[in-house]
């Protein structure tokens, strides 16, 4: 680990640690001291012992609760209706028009969203950097959202794009617009839902940038303002490139959040209309839950974890080279 | 200027309206909408009938639902997360690296991602409908482990060394040289493990039918939906408001330890 990359490192300061005191540690000093004297085959044996020990219950929950029911989808995504064993769901999937307008509205939804909350919570971070008077309450209203469950902000959004009485309309309609039917619109349901994930999302991502805005040092700012460079420009050649790391990592970890965007489908719009807001995770739930058609959610749950399987493998390619010898 | 006084509407007109219409007779909630006056904004009458009219049905059993949920899943959470960060930073043994990236990559896959098939075997082992059910997913959590070994990994091994001439076995080593210097970290992987419960939705939805063991979000979302059987704004406005507190008080307490463990161990 390093500190040199831009990002401080969650570690303790030495005048934190508290060193147990003497009388505790001398207390033990008859103990076991033989343990020690088996050679070091014996002791490696026992370090494994333990450390298996103590991994023991982490790696029960991951097996449980990540690795079988993904093993379970892996199998069941291939029981065809016949009762073969095959590719049927998969072939199924991808020439019915119905879930082909799914695979594309997924994959429109993740172009849109991901680069818009990117870009959002840049710009925030680069205002609230900005010190501009009341700096606290800009971030704390840009984070508050974030406390809320998804699914209660969608909630609320919910009410507030109501086409007749509903907050957003209603302000429109005072700066002279007309009212747009949001949540019944094949066109404007897509837009309701990324503006009220951002509304969720983006004061979250934000705190990761800030976290790297804040470890630029000033004086590189203050030397390209003396030698002439304006705001965008060192915004641009400085700021940006110095936390491309933060970026990029907000980039994927949002991208990881949007593909198995749920909650808000299930509550504003029930994938509709004509299923222009039909996400995959959505239509897992339905083809689950409404059609009882369980290998053929298996078959999106597959795609989905495949698709995330190649976002995280980028995510831990990048958790790794800020690891050094670990 | 502008784009932050814009920005700053976007954020907190929402954050505002939830907070009034909390608080507002449910007749007054639409009524100042259209158009927007001093009156959308700013309530002349408040009442608390929303709360307690919420409080008298079936939400308040969902809080608790949600509160002991996310308390249990933090606790238990937190004894496997610092006895695995303790073996994978601490112990030296063959096969440490292998360990560590099964454990980190099989957890950066998201939960949601395997709710369904994983809803299909909790069916099976007739666990819907359950505190287990609601707890167990969340116990193992790949981020909290390794925001904690990150953390124990710059403790300095002579303390531990010194420890363990003097006698001191595993479990002290661990409590009294880790456990007790690492509050930053145990704050924010208590905090990850904590927003897991409490953002929940998809797999309580998948796993309780029993609107008694239902968590807060769901049964919110519940409420809203039966919009035929007496749509109530207020009480919509105060769940979220209710929903939103928890948390609030959590961030605002623990910002800096949050920001500190979570927003930079994501790149650390």
């Amino acid at each position: 680990m390093s500190s040199t990359d831009g990002v401080p490192v969650s570690a303790p300061k030495p005048s934190d640690i508290r060193r147990p005191s003497r009388v505790i540690l001398e207390g033990r000093r008859s103990g076991p001291i033989s343990d020690r004297r088996g050679g070091k085959a014996k002791a490696n044996k026992r370090t494994l012992a333990i450390a298996l020990a103590l991994l023991l219950p982490a790696i029960v929950s991951l097996a449980l609760f990540r690795l079988w029911p993904a093993g379970k989808a892996f199998v069941t995504s291939f029981e065809e209706l016949s009762g073969g064993f095959g590719f049927g769901n998969y072939e199924y999937l991808f020439s019915t028009p119905d879930f082909q307008q799914m695979i594309f509205v997924t994959l429109m939804f993740n172009l849109a969203i991901n680069p818009i909350q990117v870009v959002l919570a840049l710009a925030l971070a680069l205002l609230i950097q900005q010190r501009l008077p009341g700096t606290t309450l800009w971030r704390m209203l840009a984070f508050a959202p974030t406390a809320l469950p998804i699914a209660v902000g969608a909630i609320v959004w919910n009410i507030a794009f109501r086409e007749d009485d509903g907050l957003v309309n209603s302000f429109l309609a005072t700066l002279g617009f007309d009212k747009l039917p949001w949540l019944t619109s094949t066109s404007l349901a897509m837009p309701a839902i990324i503006i009220m994930a951002c509304w969720v999302g983006v004061g979250y991502w934000m705190v990761f940038l800030l976290a790297g805005l804040n470890e630029i040092p000033q004086s590189i700012l203050q030397a390209a303002e003396i030698d002439g460079a304006g705001w965008w420009r060192r915004t641009f050649s400085i700021v940006i490139p110095l936390i491309r790391r933060q970026l990029l990592f907000v980039l994927i970890a949002a991208t990881v959040v949007n593909f198995l965007m749920f909650a808000p489908v299930q509550i504003m719009t029930s994938g509709g209309p004509n299923g222009s807001t039909n996400l995959i995770m959505y239509s897992a739930y339905t083809q689950a839950f409404g059609f009882n058609d369980q290998p053929l959610a298996a078959a999106h749950v597959v795609i989905v974890m495949s698709i995330l399987l190649v976002i995280v493998g980028i995510q831990f390619k990048l958790l790794k080279s800020k690891d050094g010898d670990n | 200027m502008t784009i932050a006084v814009l920005t700053g509407i976007f954020f907190a007109l929402p954050l505002w309206w939830i907070l009034i219409s909390a608080f507002r007779p449910e007749l007054d909630i639409f009524r100042y909408l259209d158009p927007l006056s001093a009156q959308s904004l700013i309530p002349f009458r408040l009442t608390l009938d929303n709360l307690t009219a919420l409080f008298a049905g079936t939400f308040l059993r969902a809080t608790f639902n949600s509160i002991f949920v996310a308390a249990a899943t933090v606790i238990i959470g937190l004894v496997i997360s610092v006895l695995a960060a303790y073996a994978l930073s601490v112990l030296e043994f063959r096969g440490r690296g292998l360990i560590f990236l099964i454990v980190v990559v099989g957890f950066l896959v998201p939960f949601d991602a395997v709710a369904i098939p994983l809803g299909e075997i909790f069916t099976d082992l007739s666990l819907r409908n359950t505190y287990a059910a609601l707890i167990l997913p969340g116990i193992g959590n790949g981020l909290a482990i390794f925001v904690l070994r990150q953390f124990f990994i710059g403790i300095p091994k002579d303390l531990k060394e010194a420890a363990s001439l003097d006698g001191a076995g595993t479990w002290r080593i661990l409590w009294q040289i880790y456990v007790v210097n690492s509050k930053p970290a145990l704050v924010g992987a208590g905090l990850i493990l904590f927003v897991f419960q409490w953002q929940a939705y998809l797999w309580p939805l998948i796993v309780i039918s029993d609107d008694s063991m239902q968590v807060a979000p769901v049964l919110l979302a519940k409420l809203q939906g039966q919009a035929e059987y007496g749509f109530d704004p207020g009480q919509i406005f105060a769940g979220t408001l209710i929903l939103s507190i928890v948390p609030i008080f959590l961030l605002l307490r623990f910002q800096k330890n949050f920001v500190q463990s979570v927003a930079t161990s994501g790149l650390d």
